[in-house]
């Protein structure tokens, strides 16, 4: 009885870790379909165009003023820390450096992917599923490509979006809290600016930006996509795909912070 | 059913502007930032090159400001190996910053110990002529990690030197002993002449000889006392001295007064004198005269001889 359970016990595990690399191939397929079918122009006809164009602007719109104040929030919180500590420890010549590093290369890009996934993405996974529970259809290219792809090409570009804005508005914030309102400090700032973002940290930064926001995209689509049965989990697909996009930002984080700072 | 499409038509094309107008929005964000980090890089100013060699760059890294007087007036381009085993640390210049140096501008490699290592640019003389495109210029290295360790060396030196110093054994030691065993000997019965004199023995010897020369002074003392009776005195020598001296006086006025006599008679002989040279040169012409009336005499008695041969007396007497 006793050998029977270790028996059983492994290949359980055996066949966990299967279904989880199964998971991980489930997305990445998904992903490579999804960018085959937005690289097909049989994708852009007049009917799925406006379909998109209601994709992005359901996704992006009412999401970028709600982002935009509170990512104005958060940096000027973040702005104040930074430039009174530095002040107090006589290190001010630094303050500004730091807060692009810290907000706009680190902290913005990282809320935009999260924000964009709560508001945006998740919601789109769970339309998807509703719509695979509703037409009973599966994963077919049809289902892809009509419901799929838009919601995908905007979620990206909601996310894109929403990093944009929030950067050039931390840019802003950050170079007034610093100056005031006066261009007595625009060659210092443009000298600053430019010292941290290098060839390296620019293109670091820019893939970070797009992997996030595919990461926060696919994954939850391709979670509630997975009709297989999971009865070796308690887990619901949403959770599952809310786990696995964790752990795909935190591996963007630390890769990009590796290749920025290592 | 047209009605419918064309209802079906009008959100579609209004998304549509929308979603439009949100992507231009997108384009427009990602290539003004773009544009701006081209700009704030650097990528649309013309630059000249300046070759840095140091004998090695550690801690300067590419994109590393050159400054001037805290400016920033360039930018680390790039680092390389040079033939001879130094680094190479070329700069890019901006051509409107470039001015600010010169042919003998001097650079120096500052190693911090807080912020990192910054390279410098000096120019004493801004009006010798510009540095040339791609000059290469030697760099001064000033290493604050390196002067902290050399002043932390200096520092263990003095603390050995001040351990030595006071330790037990040492002379320093030896010295605040021997003061210690001098002031417990200052603070004993003989005090400082013990400490002087060495030994109690002579210090007992020159309090005897103080003693004696008490006595001496007092019997001194008495000596000139009556010295000072002898000479001072009612009956001593300077009062004698005075009526001497008075009497002294006296007979110098009438010494004067005699004098004074003299002269008068001296004047008087001197008129006498003068009386005498007056009739002494009357006296000459008198003997002139005589011995003219003589001649005169002599001839006519000549004359007479030899008118009268017969004379028997040719002797002619005078009255």
């Amino acid at each position: 009885m006793v050998f029977a359970t270790h028996d059983g016990a492994l290949p359980d595990a055996g066949r966990t870790l299967l279904h989880w690399l199964a998971g991980w191939w489930r997305i990445v397929h998904l992903g490579a379909l999804v960018l085959v079918l937005a690289a097909s122009p049989g994708s852009y006809t007049r009917a799925r165009r406006a379909a998109l164009a209601r994709h992005v602007v359901e996704s992006t719109a009412p999401a970028l003023p709600w982002f935009g104040v509170l990512s104005a929030l958060l940096s000027l919180v973040v702005i104040r820390i930074v430039l009174v500590t530095a002040v107090s420890y006589g290190l001010s010549q630094y303050a500004l450096e730091m807060m692009v590093r810290v907000l706009v290369l680190e902290l913005i890009p990282l809320a935009a992917a999260l924000f964009g996934a709560l508001r945006c993405t998740m919601p789109h996974g769970a339309d998807i599923a509703a719509l695979r529970a509703a037409s009973g259809e599966g994963d077919s290219i049809p289902v892809l490509r009509g419901e799929v792809l838009p919601r995908v090409l905007a979620g990206v570009f909601a996310v894109l979006m929403l990093a944009a804005v929030s950067c050039v508005l931390t840019l802003v914030l950050a170079y007034l809290s610093v100056y005031g309102f006066t261009l007595a400090g625009w060659a210092g700032y443009t000298h600053t600016v430019g010292h941290v973002f290098g060839p390296a940290v620019s293109l670091i930064f820019v893939l970070k930006i797009v992997f996030f926001s595919i990461a926060v995209t696919l994954i939850p689509i391709a979670s509630v996509l997975d009709d297989r049965p999971r009865a070796a989990t308690r887990m619901s697909a949403e959770m599952q795909g809310l786990v696995r996009m964790f752990i795909v930002i935190f591996l963007i984080e630390a890769a990009s912070l590796a290749g920025n700072y290592a | 059913m047209v009605r419918e499409t064309a209802d079906a038509d009008a959100p579609s094309a209004h998304m549509e502007f929308k979603a439009a107008v949100l992507l231009g929005l997108l384009v427009l964000l990602v290539a003004a930032t773009a544009a701006y980090l081209m700009y704030a890089r650097g990528v649309f100013e013309a630059t000249q090159r300046l070759v840095l060699v140091a004998d090695e760059a550690e801690g300067v890294r590419v994109g590393t400001d050159l400054t001037f007087s805290g400016f920033p007036i360039g930018r680390v381009r790039a680092i390389e190996l040079g033939p001879q085993g130094n680094a190479r640390i070329v700069v890019d210049v901006p051509r409107k910053d470039a001015h600010w140096l010169r042919e003998s501008s001097v650079f120096t490699l500052v190693r911090s110990v807080l912020g990192g290592t910054s390279l410098r640019a000096y120019s004493g003389v801004l009006t010798d002529p510009p540095l040339p495109e791609g000059a290469e210029r030697k760099v001064l290295i000033g290493d604050t990690g390196a002067e902290l360790q050399r002043v932390v060396t200096a520092a263990r030196e003095v603390l050995q030197n001040l351990a030595a110093l006071t330790a037990p054994e040492s002379a320093l030691g030896a010295s605040l002993a021997n003061l210690q065993a001098t002031t417990e000997r200052l603070r004993g019965p003989r005090g400082a002449l013990g400490v002087l004199m060495g030994s109690d023995q002579d210090a007992a010897r020159v309090a005897t000889t103080l003693e004696r020369t008490n006595a001496l002074l007092a019997r001194i003392d008495g000596v000139v006392r009556r010295a000072d009776e002898q000479v001072f005195g009612r009956d001593g020598v300077v009062r004698d001295t005075r009526a001497a001296v008075q009497q002294l006086n006296a007979l110098l006025a009438d010494a004067r007064a005699t004098l004074q006599k003299a002269d008068a008679v001296l004047q008087e002989v001197q008129g006498v004198a003068a009386n005498a040279r007056v009739a002494t040169t009357d006296l000459g012409a008198l003997r002139a005269e005589v011995d003219a009336s003589l001649r005169k005499v002599q001839q006519l008695v000549d004359e007479v001889n030899r008118k009268w041969p017969f004379a028997r007396e040719r002797e002619l007497k005078l009255p």
